[in-house]
């Protein structure tokens, strides 16, 4: 029973593999846009979706012409990039100047951007508008009034006591809760944004959480102290022989730390994502191989699964908010933290020499 | 080609993080039994040390996506 079970969906995962793959070579040839686009709705547009319809984003390029002579050009839409006569579109798709040359620097609005701003937007509206009610008293001489106002004041005491303070030296702490609670507000916010079907997640893309991580490795290394970078360049208490294996080690681990922290949020948001489509999309391959009847009875599994998945996301979106963050503080905690020499550095060199 | 490299890629990917993960969680849940007032602690550990794991199991399955859609050929 189970043998026949197994080879019966072993398969129908062959045919699903094989049906698709043929079904993506295919698509191109035929010019139409595919019924299943999976990267395009995780990759980055030169539009906003929205429920009522698609809205065109402004291009800005700084570009190059032929001559070497470079300017500034911005456009409302694409199509008025096009229309202009500067710009052409070649055989990928990208858009390139019209009479050679090349486009030095591409700073246009995409979608991306505007969920990064929307999340960074309302992360500091909220907290603008709270301060506002602390300012007035409400919270420091009587206790915090509605639901709205008790959870912002969870969560901010949550980052200060439990993220800032655990991991950073006391008195030094609270110099970087403004920052850690940003960055929790803000990545909570564009994460939860991409769960909307029609949104897209900011955090998907690599240049957003590199961007984010670069912020946390320059607070990072500002924040070092003389112990930090002592530990880097001249390990204490080892052999020197092996400072000079240690040494190129430390300097690694200092851009590892923001590398792995960008990965890790943006795999998260991305796999999250395709993963919602892919099962999905099971529905219309097993429509297109066997019918409508097929892909009907699918459809129940899929979304049920797909429902049980939001939800998951949704706890996902806000653990890896927090783990961004965490790892941030931890971080700077290890740069800023300041030894006790008298009592480890000293007494360890001792021993070794 | 790709497509089997990833498929095999994200299969050894999720056995290594899942053995690492499996591992933390078997820690934790062990130490929480024996010293239940130190669950908040441990728990936070528990979380940061799997964000490791996840970390580098995810750079994997990053490389496996890459490799099914032939990004970089």
């Amino acid at each position: 029973m189970v043998q026949t079970l197994r080879r019966f969906f072993l398969t129908l995962l062959f045919l699903s593999i094989s049906s698709s793959n043929t079904f993506a070579v295919n698509a191109p040839e035929q010019d139409e846009e595919p019924i299943l686009d999976v990267m395009g709705t995780v990759a980055d547009h030169d539009y906003l979706k929205t429920p009522a319809g698609k809205i065109y984003l402004p291009r800005i390029f700084y570009w190059e012409d032929a001559s070497g002579e470079s300017t500034l050009d911005a456009f409302l839409t694409t199509k008025s990039a096009l229309s202009s006569g500067m710009f052409v579109e070649n055989d990928e798709g990208a858009i390139v100047p019209a009479g050679g040359g090349a486009i030095v620097l591409d700073m246009s609005i995409t979608s991306h951007l505007i969920y990064f701003w929307m999340g960074m937007g309302l992360a500091v509206l909220l907290t603008i508008m709270i301060a506002g009610r602390y300012k007035k008293g409400v919270g420091r001489t009587v206790e915090p009034k509605g639901a709205f106002h008790n959870t912002f004041e969870v969560l901010f005491v949550f980052i200060r006591d439990d993220v800032a303070r655990g991991n950073i030296d006391d008195h030094k702490a609270d110099k970087y809760v403004p920052f850690l609670f940003t960055m929790f507000m803000g990545i909570s916010f564009m994460n939860l944004f991409g769960l909307f079907p029609w949104a897209a997640t900011a955090t998907a893309d690599l240049t957003v959480t590199a961007t984010l991580a670069f912020i946390t490795f320059l607070i990072t290394q500002f924040s070092g102290t003389r112990d930090y970078w002592g530990h880097i360049f001249w390990f204490p208490g080892v052999p020197t022989w092996v400072r000079f294996i240690l040494t190129p080690v430390e300097i690694l681990g200092i851009f590892t730390k923001p590398f792995a922290l960008a990965i890790r949020l943006f795999a998260n948001m991305l796999s999250g994502k395709i993963m919602i489509i892919a099962i999905l999309g099971l529905i219309f391959i097993f429509a297109d191989l066997f019918g409508s009847v097929a892909g009907m009875s699918v459809s129940i599994f899929s979304v049920t699964l797909t429902v049980v998945l939001y939800a998951l996301k949704v706890f996902v979106a806000l653990l890896q908010a927090y783990i961004f963050t965490l790892l941030s503080a931890v971080f700077i905690g290890m740069a800023a933290e300041d030894h006790h020499h008298s009592e480890e550095g000293y007494h360890t060199e001792h021993i070794a020499e | 080609m790709g497509l089997l490299a990833a498929g095999i890629g994200a299969g050894i990917v999720a056995l290594g993080a899942g053995i690492g993960i499996g591992m933390i969680g078997k820690g934790a849940t062990e130490s929480i039994a024996r010293q239940p007032e130190a669950s908040g602690d441990i728990r936070g550990a528990m979380i940061l040390t799997a964000a490791f794991i996840e970390g580098v199991a995810l750079l994997g399955a990053v490389i496996c996506i890459l490799l099914a859609l032939g990004i970089g050929q």
